[in-house]
């Protein structure tokens, strides 16, 4: 139990560590490239100031002192909670994101489980048919959708759907004016959604593939098999069991890519999620806000590379933090 | 007994290598066709733009958004630029920036990797922290500063950009492969003959690694040219004088609403065709398909 607690403490003591790295590099990036952070604050009215205007805008922002005496600032409102204002929106940034994180997380969850329940079902499939048509050609379309990048795949989506069929909404979450319901909602995300997922699906399928034909070259399918098994109860009960564990933690790690992933094509569909906002505030110097983007990115990979070590370590305690199994060895 | 009666599993061929139905068993083919369209795709680059009169930025706007004729073979954009021209020159800055960001990152994942994968835990621990870290950045706030830090943009500056945002991920597993063969008895012997850090990285280590990293180094090609044509897209990568295969597609706003379908599918399946042809000659460096039979 003691044990635990330590080892549960260095995992946290090793997070903050990070994160607090993190801050202080995108803090200091952030400033040290170009633009007017004025100009993101005041709109056009930033270039007519003259300079005394300048000096007091600067002081009211805070932005007068040197870049580390501002992250100290920074960093001690933000331990209280307080990570400042939009300078775009004007507004506490924590209730510029709330607004848009529930449309990236749609999104992103429900391409998430698009691409992983994909993945598998194409990679047993495959693993079915071994060597045979189906796998073949499963191999050959998905080699070419995983080549076609993400932004060119939403321009073809947009082209062939919205502006040659007219089938479905080319940008925005939801249509203005109109009644936000369900079904329009739905129709909006279609497009992302298939974007999202067929830019990452073969990529794992893929894995699936490889890792399942590895496990059925094993000795104990061939056991099975002489024990009077069938092939589905052979492939389902014995080996797709095996590879599941392995399956959840690459599941755990790959989340913030999958979710990082939809910031490029929320960009093209112009969806109001928090790619989009990404895309601004680096653009834009909307400091506070890129910096709480990207802290919760961080904290967001971070967090999943945790999870997925945990879950390897409970498969595999060999793969354990070394160190930490050699002192609690030394401690027993 | 009638021997019929069981069902015989598991019985292999008396041959070594048996004679498997389809392709499996056998050693990969090398992939002629994408081969082809690569040097195709190559020589077009770099030939053509000696002989086409045409200036790829002059604009033209008396033949704007004309399709694709036997004046303009892949037809004009808005500005009335001709994507053929566009098309060559734009794709040698694309190759250009695949090759020279890949050599960049390769070369940082290489000293990297094996540094972490040959130093003592805590700076190991250390190292790969910071890789973490890195990764854990938006690679478009990297990206924004780097260019700032480096200047007006341009296709080596662009190129540096991709090359120092993307190696991370290689790092990662040439540290995996470093950590595996540090513990291995002939490193061990080079060290306590005094091999140095680079003796040992260049005698042992690269020889042994050279097959998956260079697998690595070709798909690395291929996710910085994607790179370069994401960025050039969203107006993030080589300014809009500067041609290439991404930045040509940022006009496709426009192309939606005059539905000029080759202003889309022209430069991009360049582009995606490109891609596929350097995968497909990555997967073949990758090595031997799995030769062993299947249980199942």
């Amino acid at each position: 139990m003691k044990n635990r607690v330590f080892a549960f403490g260095k995992r946290l003591l090793g997070l903050i560590l990070s994160l607090l790295v993190l801050s202080a590099a995108v803090f200091y990036l952030s400033r040290l490239a170009p633009g007017d952070p004025l100009v993101s604050y005041y709109g056009d009215r930033a270039e007519k100031m003259s300079a005394a205007e300048r000096e007091w805008a600067e002081k009211k922002l805070g932005l007068d002192a040197p870049v580390s005496v501002q992250y100290l600032r920074w960093l001690e409102r933000a331990v209280h909670g307080d990570f400042g204002i939009s300078y775009q929106y004007k507004r506490d940034v924590l209730e510029v994101i709330g607004e848009r994180a529930g449309n990236t997380l749609l999104l992103g969850g429900a391409g998430f489980f698009l691409i992983f329940g994909g993945a598998l079902l194409l990679g047993v499939l495959c693993v079915w048919w071994e060597g045979r048509l189906p796998d073949r050609l499963l191999c050959r379309v998905g080699t070419v959708t995983s080549c076609v990048p993400e932004f060119w795949l939403s321009l073809l989506l947009i082209f062939i759907f919205a502006v040659r069929l007219r089938l479905l909404p080319s940008s925005g979450a939801y249509s203005t004016g109109g009644s936000a319901g369900a079904g329009d909602r739905l129709r909006h995300l279609l497009l992302p959604l298939a974007a999202v997922t067929l830019g990452h699906l073969w990529y794992y399928a893929y894995l699936v593939r490889n890792r399942l034909l590895e496990e059925v070259r094993a000795e104990y399918v061939l056991l099975a098999k002489s024990k009077g098994l069938g092939k589905r109860a052979i492939l389902f009960r014995h080996c797709l069991r095996n590879l599941l564990p392995a399956y959840l933690s690459i599941l755990a790690i790959s989340a913030p890519h999958i979710l990082g992933g939809t910031y490029i094509i929320e960009t093209v569909f112009s969806y109001p999620g928090l790619g989009t906002l990404v895309y601004e505030s680096a653009r834009y110097q909307d400091y506070h806000l890129l910096m709480i983007l990207s802290l919760l990115s961080g904290a967001l990979v971070i967090l999943c590379n945790t999870v997925g070590q945990l879950i390897n370590g409970r498969i595999d305690p060999r793969i354990r933090d070394p160190e930490a199994a050699a002192g609690e060895g030394a401690r027993r | 007994m009638n021997e019929d009666r069981f069902v015989r599993v598991g019985i292999r061929p008396e041959k070594e290598e048996p004679v498997l139905p389809g392709r499996a068993g056998r050693r990969k083919e090398f992939p002629f066709l994408s081969a082809g369209i690569l040097s195709f795709i190559f020589l077009g680059c770099l030939l053509f733009p000696l002989f086409i009169q045409t200036d790829p930025a002059y604009l033209d706007l008396a033949h704007a958004n004309a399709a694709p004729s036997r004046a303009f073979p892949f037809g004009t954009d808005a500005l009335g630029r001709d994507l053929f021209a566009m098309i060559w020159h734009g794709g040698r800055i694309s190759l250009w920036i695949g090759f020279a960001a890949a050599a960049v990152s390769t070369g940082i994942a290489l000293v990297w990797g094996s540094a972490s994968g040959l130093a003592p835990a805590w700076a190991d621990a250390l190292l790969m922290r910071l890789t973490d870290i890195l990764l854990s950045i938006p690679s478009l706030i990297l990206v924004l500063f780097l260019q700032a830090l480096l200047g007006e943009p341009s296709a080596l500056s662009l190129s540096l950009v991709i090359g120092l945002t993307g190696w991370a991920d290689m790092a990662k597993v040439i540290r995996t492969e470093a950590r595996q063969i540090r513990g291995s008895g002939y490193v061990t012997a080079s060290r306590c003959m005094g091999g140095g850090f680079f003796h040992i990285l260049w005698r042992h280590l690269t020889p042994n690694f050279i097959s998956s990293i260079l697998f690595m180094v070709v798909m690395s090609i291929r996710s910085a040219m994607a790179a370069e044509a994401t960025l050039s897209f969203m107006g993030l990568g080589l300014p809009l004088e500067t041609v290439s295969w991404g930045g040509m597609l940022a006009l496709s706003e426009r192309a939606f609403m005059t539905a000029s379908w080759w202003v889309l599918w022209i430069p991009g399946g360049f582009l995606t065709a490109t891609l596929l042809c350097v995968t497909q000659l990555g997967n073949y460096l990758r090595g031997r398909l799995n030769q062993k039979q299947s249980n199942l």
